[in-house]
């Protein structure tokens, strides 16, 4: 059974359509990466699946239970159920300014889980060491670069124990020399079958990390397919199109 | 000009100083709960209560504090009917025109706290699982305290100096003794004076908001 199932999605912001009827699966321990040009939904729906935003038609099953089915939401309660198999790393990070690194971390679970304390310092430290942070627990995030920040985020989203990560972008806010450390953690996390939904303009590590592409452009998905597959030999003119044009920004770089 | 002149007008300057210090004591500790109730009203999703509250800001912001004031101390009484219960001791009067006016201000000082914090935060809380109430107390409020904290500093330093205005209501405070005195003894420094107790309590002011925004730098 597919952890995610997403069929005949359906969103508009106004008159403007920016998910055409979508649809896909996400079997465990897959890293799907997204890419596609600026504007063509990728995005929404990321922010989709986790309730972000809300869709006009179609339906989200997480673990097979409904999140939306037909464009019906499930009850309030049910609903946070199901988001909270999932964490979400923001291209912004999104941080809390007012709270130290272990604090940002301890936060979520302290007030949603309530189970004892002293697991969650255990657990957020052995996540900082994970994402190689230790010796900033105490600091407050405006003392962090880019890169350590997103780490922080990775970390805090871990510590709700998701089943299903989400990426948008982890690595755009970034200058270029930090983007490695974020997408080396992440790496890790694939290496140990995190299930994970990856939007993102780097193309190497779509092509080297991911199961599984998918081509987004205007709402649609366009082609999917391996790494191999979609980098090697596009089907569609539309990718082919887009995949040349990246390539072409790339080299000029 | 004699220090033995200086001590005898300084006394009755320093009691006029308490009636302005309790006024802004007073006046501060109820306007910043009252405002801050007031921005959570401004964003009600109840829409008569919105609307009302929205109103009575732009009321108390858009006519003069001295106007207030003088129709608190001076016009409710003089209202038909209800007036005999509105006589009030008019220190206890001022104290609630201040209340009322301040809180409107702060109620914009706050308002203009949360439209500062980005919606990345409340995401983020969201994904994590923080429902309403935990997200407005744990990551929210603690943040639109320290956005709002420079602008507060700033209208209490201007309350201090309002203060003054209880002279226009005939409550004794630092001003009407200052005030007394020049008549009295034909010196322009009673004013000297109390300028400088004016000064010492904004200044007393300002380096405790320093502090305190240090203290909530988040660094
Ligand atoms: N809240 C909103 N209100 C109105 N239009 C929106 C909103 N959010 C997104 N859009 C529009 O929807 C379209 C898709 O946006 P989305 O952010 O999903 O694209 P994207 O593929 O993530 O793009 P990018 O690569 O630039 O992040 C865009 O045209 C965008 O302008
Ligand atoms: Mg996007």
């Amino acid at each position: 059974m597919a952890v995610v199932e997403v069929k005949e999605l359906k969103k508009s912001f106004g008159p403007l359509e920016v998910l055409k009827r979508i649809s896909f699966e996400v079997e465990r321990n897959e890293v799907i990466a997204v890419i596609g040009p600026s504007g063509s939904g990728k995005s929404t729906m990321l922010r989709s699946l986790v309730h972000l935003e809300e869709v006009e038609g179609g339906t989200i099953a997480i673990q097979g239970e409904n999140l939306v089915l037909n464009g019906q939401y499930a009850k309030a309660k049910h609903l946070k159920e199901i988001t909270s198999k999932m964490g979400m790393v923001f291209q912004q990070f999104n941080l809390f300014p007012h709270l130290t690194v272990i604090q940002n971390l301890e936060l979520a679970p302290k007030l949603v889980k309530q189970r004892a304390e002293e697991g969650y310092r255990k657990r957020a430290m052995d996540l900082l060491a994970k994402v190689g942070l230790s010796d900033k627990a105490d600091v407050f995030p405006s003392k962090l670069s880019g890169g350590q920040k997103q780490r922080v985020a990775i970390a805090r989203a871990l510590m709700m124990n998701p089943e299903i990560l989400l990426f948008d972008e982890p690595t755009s806010a970034l200058d270029p020399e930090l983007t490695g450390e974020v997408l080396d953690v992440m790496k890790e996390l694939a290496k140990e079958h995190m299930t994970m939904i990856v939007v993102t303009h780097e193309m190497e590590f779509a092509r080297d990390v991911a199961d599984r592409v998918l081509f987004m452009d205007q709402g649609e998905i366009v082609e999917e397919g391996s790494p191999d597959e979609l980098f090697g030999n596009p089907k569609k003119e539309r990718t082919k199109a887009f995949l040349s044009r990246t390539m072409r920004n790339r080299s000029a770089e | 000009m004699s220090l033995d002149y200086l001590l005898t007008i300084l006394k009755p300057m320093l009691e006029g100083a308490q009636a302005t210090i309790l006024l802004f004591i007073i006046a501060i500790i109820a306007s910043i709960p009252l405002g801050f109730l007031l921005t959570l009203a401004v964003r009600s999703s109840i829409k008569p209560v919105a609307w009302l509250a929205h109103s009575y800001i732009y009321l108390m912001r858009g006519t003069p504090l001295l106007l207030q004031l003088l129709v608190i101390v001076f016009g409710l009484p003089l209202l038909p009917v209800v007036g005999d219960y509105l006589v009030l001791d008019r220190f206890v009067a001022a104290c609630i025109g201040f209340i009322l006016n301040y809180a409107a201000y702060f109620a914009e000082i706050f308002r203009g706290g949360l439209l500062a914090i980005d919606k990345g935060q409340y995401e983020a809380a969201q994904v994590l699982g923080l429902n309403r109430w935990q997200t407005t107390t744990k990551v929210v409020l603690p943040q639109m305290f320290r956005i709002a904290l420079p602008a507060v500093a700033n209208e209490s330093v201007t309350l201090v100096k309002d203060t003054a205005l209880l002279y226009a209501v005939a409550v004794p405070e630092l001003l009407h003794f200052a005030q007394t005195a020049v008549n009295r003894d034909f010196t322009i420094v009673p004013f000297f004076v109390a300028a400088l107790i004016y000064l010492l309590i904004t200044m007393v002011l300002t380096l405790f908001f320093k502090w305190l925004e240090r203290r909530m730098r988040f660094e």
